[in-house]
């Protein structure tokens, strides 16, 4: 355990005065990571949001459908009359999706090793960076989903002790990848760190 | 290409400016061994464009080449060694990139250890070691860190593991009996639903061949399962490859696994085979572990002793100049401290906690169910108790019906302090043996020990009532997730000054405050607590469903001073040895983690939060919940407070910038300086 030296004039613990610790000019500002996925990856980003769409369209397709036809006495007559309109309505917000998140999500996703940490920026309109250090790690995993297996792409995700520090980049270039796993691999083994 | 990035010696060169502990003829073993440099091995990485320079800083021009290996000279570093997959894969690796010259390999500096090194030629031309060592460790490459600065640290890892004398194994399969075993165990999950099904259905065709159907596709399941795992132990990692259409490679470097955990069922020991779980992270997910379903039992033994023995001499090397064997000298002053002695008055501190003041909900639904159940079983009570309502008065049951809850609930805050008291009985915290030692309990007497090394920092609990007195309840964070929820119990609820006096006592006290987070914070808060219900109140008008009307309207009410108080209770900030994050209003929690345990940050930012400039901020921590969260903290001002807690993990992302330049150019010299600084605490005062 750390001990801390005891400070004067510091605030109790938890419920200090705020007045001295307030959000004053003092920021910073992260960097996008160094590196793109592949740009195959838009492909698998593409085609698995078209078949979740489909599907999703399928459904609400039913739904529409029994909406119409059951006439339930609980469902009110207005939202009856009008749910050939829901299907419509998400088959154009699918599409629209399809066309514009694949590559702004390739816009945003980036990753970097750098001296000892890993960097990754993922997400379209949510956005999240997440830095875990190489000496950290527990595992790391390769994988290859069918699809990806397609456009010759893979998925690394780096585990460590905390399920919060698991760090995943999509869509990769699979040798890439394969060849950084096996490095971090070899990385994390040999760089001890038994604070996890 | 830079010399040190080409060559195997990262790994095995005995390095004088590390402090290896192996000895020669250590490092010979594992030299002859192997790995075998890659020279081939282009990087494509953007840390690697410094590699094609011709100018070779390290291996040219210094005089002391390896002193550059061991990273000191500051301009690059070298990492090692890496694992390069089987030989019969070697070749897809290759990546892509101009053909970049070898490198020179001179035995300058060290013939005589050039000279047992297999790999002076080109890496496939390299025959391996006499052991016949199925993997070539690449370079790994050097990791050219321009942008971050000049290292001072000296790299040891290659070092810490320089001497194993172990033979890589190739790829095993489990044992063909978990042909068997497999579908058996996943059938017998399913047999139920299915039998019940068959009979209700009545045996007719249609399910007949679903079922026959779905035994087959189990049988084919556990045949591919069989047919495409592979497990093979290196020396420093064990590497799980399974899956026929997903394929998945899972590594576990042998320093991670925390345990191997050989279990077998009836029906495994009838086979003779067994399980074989490598516990791996702390979590206690089977995603981060590794399990081998079925080996051969005397194979898991092998397994078992080979992995712990491989892991202990990995173990050895790394742990002395790692430093973290405190146990030795912790156990040499076994003496035990009192921190903390429930005093009487406390008991009545159990009124407050919502946990104990449920107490009587939770005896009476236990007891319904209890009759539930008998009832169902025995129609015979069932008809004593119908009869007995039969008989019995109705104005007397009304009576019943009412008083009972009634009195109940009046009763709430007794029974609650009774259970507080049989729980927490005399609780004391003490310390022994470099342990914390929590004894609590009025018949069941529990101890539970935890290690003092494992706490990494402590968290804070309140709910509004016990903050109308001032209660906290102290739980521990530790590392390993399994039972830490019920085991982490350090001082059950009492008065905050006794609290924090016994944290500085067993513990250590957090100094610092806590920032309060920017305005639009609140907005955000309102808009979660109000939002959802005033969705449903509209929903309510659309629909003319005038109940769901009042019932959101009441709750949106509610939800004002609710969003308000989170507002207020949202909080972060850090001094020398912790960093601190609050959240939360019904179940309030400040968590106090110790800076060294941070093992990493990220940050989430909705399309609305980036909007009005927010960020929730997750310090990532090995232990405890692995995360605290500040929600809505300020983007800008959060990337900063990371950078404090963390400069050698964070800045080397930052943007330079012009304003911030004079505070940002000096924070990142000297973040940049203190290579993994991460683990100091450097003096963040000036940061206020």
């Amino acid at each position: 355990m750390l001990n801390s030296p005891a400070h004067d004039g510091r605030p109790e613990p938890g419920e200090g005065p705020r007045e001295h610790l307030t959000e004053e000019g003092r920021t910073a500002e992260l960097r996008p990571p160094l590196r793109r996925v592949s740009g195959r990856a838009v492909g698998v980003w593409t085609v698995r949001m078209l078949l979740g769409v489909a599907l999703k369209l399928v459904l609400i397709s039913v739904v529409a459908v029994m909406l119409t036809n059951l006439s339930l006495s609980w469902i009110p007559d207005r939202l009856s009359e009008n749910a050939r309109l829901l299907p419509i309505a998400y088959g154009v917000y699918g599409l629209v999706k399809v066309a514009v998140v694949p590559s702004w999500r390739y816009r945003v996703h980036r990753w970097e090793v750098g001296e000892d940490v890993i960097y990754t920026r993922a997400g379209w309109i949510a956005r999240s960076w997440q830095l875990v250090p190489v000496n950290r790690i527990q595992t790391v995993d390769h994988t290859q989903a069918m699809l990806e297996r397609v456009f010759d792409v893979a998925t690394l995700r780096v585990q460590t002790a905390s399920f919060a520090g698991s760090s995943t980049i999509e869509g990769m270039d699979a040798d890439e990848a394969r060849v950084l796993s096996e490095e971090l691999a070899a990385r994390a083994a040999t760089l001890r760190d038994d604070a996890t | 290409m830079n010399p040190e990035h080409e060559s195997p010696e990262p790994d095995g060169r005995p390095a004088p400016g590390s402090p290896s502990p192996a000895g020669p003829e250590h490092e010979r073993s594992r030299w002859a061994r192997g790995p075998a440099g890659r020279s081939d091995g282009r990087y494509p990485y953007e840390w690697q464009h410094a590699a094609e320079e011709p100018q070779q800083p390290d291996g040219g021009a210094h005089p002391q080449p390896s002193h550059e290996w061991c990273g000191t000279s500051g301009e690059s570093r070298a990492f090692g060694p890496s694992y390069e997959q089987d030989a019969t894969r070697a070749e897809s690796w290759s990546l892509p990139g101009g053909g970049l010259s070898p490198p020179p390999r001179g035995p300058q500096g060290h013939p005589q250890l050039y000279s047992q090194g297999p790999w002076q030629g080109h890496a496939g031309d390299v025959p391996h070691g006499p052991q016949a060592y199925p993997h070539h460790g690449t370079a790994g490459g050097a990791y050219t860190s321009e942008e971050h600065g000049p290292a001072s640290e000296p790299r040891q890892w290659w070092s810490e593991e320089a001497s194993q004398p172990f033979a890589a194994e190739s790829g095993r399969r489990l044992s063909p009996r978990s042909m068997v075993v497999g579908p058996i165990n996943q059938l017998r999950s399913i047999l139920f639903p299915i039998l019940v099904g068959l009979i209700i259905g009545g045996f007719n065709p249609w399910l007949l061949a679903a079922t026959g159907a779905t035994v087959v596709m189990v049988l084919v399941g556990g045949f591919v399962t069989w047919r495409t795992l592979r497990y093979e132990i290196t020396d420093d990692h064990i590497e799980i490859r399974k899956g026929l259409i997903r394929r998945e490679r899972r590594t576990i470097p042998l320093q991670r696994v925390r345990g191997v955990d050989v279990t077998s069922s009836l029906l495994h020991r009838m086979l003779g085979v067994s399980v074989v779980r490598i516990e791996a992270a702390a979590g206690s997910t089977d995603a981060e572990d590794g399990k081998l379903d079925a080996v051969d039992a005397a194979e898991a033994d092998r397994l078992r002793g080979e992995l712990l023995r491989r892991k202990a001499v990995l173990t050895e090397d790394g742990a002395e100049p790692a430093g973290t064997e405190e146990g030795p000298e912790a156990t040499a002053e076994p003496e035990t401290v009192t921190y903390f002695e429930m005093p009487r008055s406390w008991y009545l501190y159990g009124a407050l906690s919502l946990a104990h003041l449920l107490t009587p909900f939770a005896l009476l639904a236990t007891l319904i169910g209890l009759l539930q159940q008998s009832g169902a079983q025995l129609g015979a009570a069932t008809d004593t108790v119908v009869g007995w309502l039969d008989s019995t008065d109705r104005a007397l049951l009304t009576a019943l019906a009412i008083g009972v809850p009634v009195v109940l609930v009046l009763m709430m805050p007794v029974f609650a302090v009774v259970s507080y008291t049989v729980t927490n009985w005399g609780f004391t915290l003490r310390g022994r043996e470099g342990s914390l030692v929590a004894e609590r309990g009025l018949f069941t007497r529990r101890s539970v020990t935890l290690e003092k090394r494992r706490i990494r920092g402590h968290e804070l609990q309140d709910n509004p009532l016990e903050r109308t007195r001032d209660a906290v309840r102290l739980r521990a964070i530790v590392t390993g997730l399994g039972e830490a929820a019920t085991r982490a119990v350090l001082l059950p609820t009492g008065p905050r000054p006794r609290v924090a006096e016994a944290v500085e006592r067993a513990l250590a006290r957090y100094e610092g405050g806590l920032r309060p987070h920017p305005r639009a914070a609140l907005n955000r808060r309102l808009i979660r607590s109000v939002g959802p219900f005033l969705c449903t109140g509209a929903a309510g008008v659309l629909l003319e469903w005038n109940w769901l009307v009042a019932a959101s309207a009441v709750l949106a009410v509610l939800g004002v001073p609710l969003g308000i108080d989170r507002y207020r209770s949202l909080g972060h900030g850090h001094d020398e040895a912790f960093v601190s994050v609050r959240s939360g209003s019904l179940q309030r929690e400040q968590a106090v983690v110790e800076r060294s345990a941070v093992i990493g940050w990220s940050w989430n930012q909705t399309l609305f939060q980036r909007r009005s400039g927010l960020a929730d901020l997750q310090v990532t921590v090995g232990a405890g919940a692995g995360g605290y969260t500040a929600q809505d903290a300020s983007m800008p001002g959060a990337v900063a407070f990371a950078a404090d807690v963390t400069p050698g993990m964070v800045r080397p992302f930052l943007v330079e910038r012009g304003a911030g330049a004079a505070a940002s150019g000096q924070g990142h010299d000297r973040g940049a300086g203190q290579d993994s600084g991460h683990d100091r605490a450097p003096t963040a005062d000036e940061d206020r």
